[in-house]
């Protein structure tokens, strides 16, 4: 619980999850529902909602986890339509492609990319303040649903 | 006993005259997380030239795309998947689905577990059993991608099903099978009979597991991408007399399924069973079993 809690902070938001109904299978976080506790064996593979995973001390979040975060108060970028698709292929996030931007504009900080739709791409690390006259990359790619097909090589 | 000649032969006995036949991509729009209008106008506008599938509710045939379908944005989020056309019949054929309790006993790579969560609207349970570990790797992301809320999967053979302890009020058995010929253009050199017996073997084996963790007003969808009769009809046949099952009516496409299998005559409810040719879509064969009423 704390390591999911620990990373929808990096991002200004404050996430809640009922503890009862998280299971964890080795370094795997799940989040499931009434009727999946009570039909779940303990070895399963996969179980309802999946969150992350930590691997040497770092957790690395799902998908799902960063939708969930993205729903709540938490530091967003909304990006054009070109953007998205570069995201999503590994690349970085120029100045010139952002249409919006909720919370932090600080550098360091962590925030969500977000697609014109508002469906979340991924996540990235603010690399200059966006409030500085700058063009150039500005957002660095971490991690992005383009993923899925990178893990299928 | 192999080759094409000997195949093609068995399927003219069958009433099939042998064709080649070049598929269309499909995908289904997953609604658990779109609007299907919104999803396909997203496509449009990325070029993709689609035409809707006259018998699946959700399925259209990719006409022409200047690029992967399996690599945009809206299939990167789950807005939909790429699932054959004849592969998205079997889940449609069970009667309600939403908060069920439902066995899908070979379920990766998880195209139809996910097209099962859609149906069900993310409500309910799915338990999803697969035997092979790397396989389950691939449903994970299946289930992750599509983000499927509904599912439990297990590193587990269909035949120790009941090792779970539970009852199932629906089964999908879409059993692993021989293939056919339009989707692996090497098939006549790799399969043999004895390689189609050997899969209708461990159907029955499935079958019979499945038989015995449905509960009594409970339904099986059985499916196989499989044109041979030794893994369809034949199994069938066996089913109603061996494990109490009997054949339901079911509504679909593609045509009823033959009672006379080189010359030995089945049951006559295996025709309610679905046999599709190739053509339209690769070959296929599914039905709905039930308990059989005086087993009961």
């Amino acid at each position: 619980m704390k390591p999911i809690k620990d990373f929808a902070r990096q991002f200004g938001a404050s996430i809640s999850l009922d503890k009862s109904l998280m299971v964890r299978k080795e370094s795997r976080y799940f989040l499931i529902n009434e009727k999946l506790k009570k039909l779940i064996a303990k070895d399963f593979f996969y179980a309802g909602t999946y969150l992350g995973k930590t691997k040497n001390g770092k957790f690395f979040p799902s998908f799902n986890l960063l939708s969930m975060i993205a729903e709540k108060k938490a530091n967003k970028i909304i990006v054009d339509k070109k953007t998205a698709w570069l995201f999503v292929c590994g690349r970085d996030i120029f100045k010139q492609g952002i249409m919006h931007v909720i919370g932090s504009k600080r550098k360091g900080d962590y925030t969500l990319i977000l697609n014109q739709y508002s469906e979340c791409l991924g996540f990235g690390r603010i690399l200059h303040d966006l409030d500085e006259e700058r063009s150039g990359v500005v957002v660095r790619n971490i991690s992005d649903v383009g993923d899925f097909l990178r893990r299928e090589k | 006993m192999s080759g094409k000649e000997f195949f093609v032969n068995r399927y003219e006995k069958l009433g099939w005259k042998y064709e080649n036949v070049k598929l269309k991509q499909t995908i289904r729009t997953n609604t658990i997380n779109t609007k299907e209008v919104d999803i396909i106008k997203r496509l449009k506008s990325l070029g993709i030239k689609l035409e809707k599938i006259p018998f699946l509710k959700n399925g259209y045939w990719i006409c022409h795309s200047e690029f992967s379908v399996g690599a945009t944005s809206e299939y990167l989020l789950g807005l939909y998947s790429i699932q054959e056309a004849a592969a998205q019949i079997p889940a449609t054929l069970f009667t309600e689905l939403k908060d069920k309790t439902v066995l899908d006993a070979c379920a990766a790579p998880g195209g139809k577990t996910v097209q099962l969560a859609d149906l069900m609207q993310n409500t309910g349970t799915i338990i999803a059993l697969d035997v092979r570990k790397q396989r389950l790797t691939a449903l994970s992301n299946q289930l992750e991608r599509c983000r499927v809320k509904n599912t439990i999967a297990y590193n587990m053979d269909a035949r120790q099903a009941s090792q779970l302890k539970l009852r199932f009020d629906r089964i999908l058995l879409d059993v692993p099978c021989s293939g056919n010929f339009a989707t692996d253009r090497d098939w006549f050199n790799r399969r043999t009979i004895k390689g189609v017996e050997k899969n209708a073997k461990l159907q029955r084996e499935i079958l019979t597991e499945a038989a015995n963790v449905l509960k009594d007003d409970g339904e099986i969808v059985y499916s196989t991408c499989s044109l041979e009769p030794e893994e369809n009809e034949l199994n069938i046949e066996w089913a109603i007399k061996n494990v109490n099952l009997q054949v339901e009516k079911i509504s679909c496409y593609g045509e009823k399924a033959p009672t006379n299998i080189f010359g030995k005559q089945l049951d006559s409810s295996v025709e309610n069973c679905g046999r599709i040719w190739p053509g339209q879509t690769q070959g296929f064969f599914v039905c709905k079993l039930k308990r059989r009423v005086d087993a009961l």
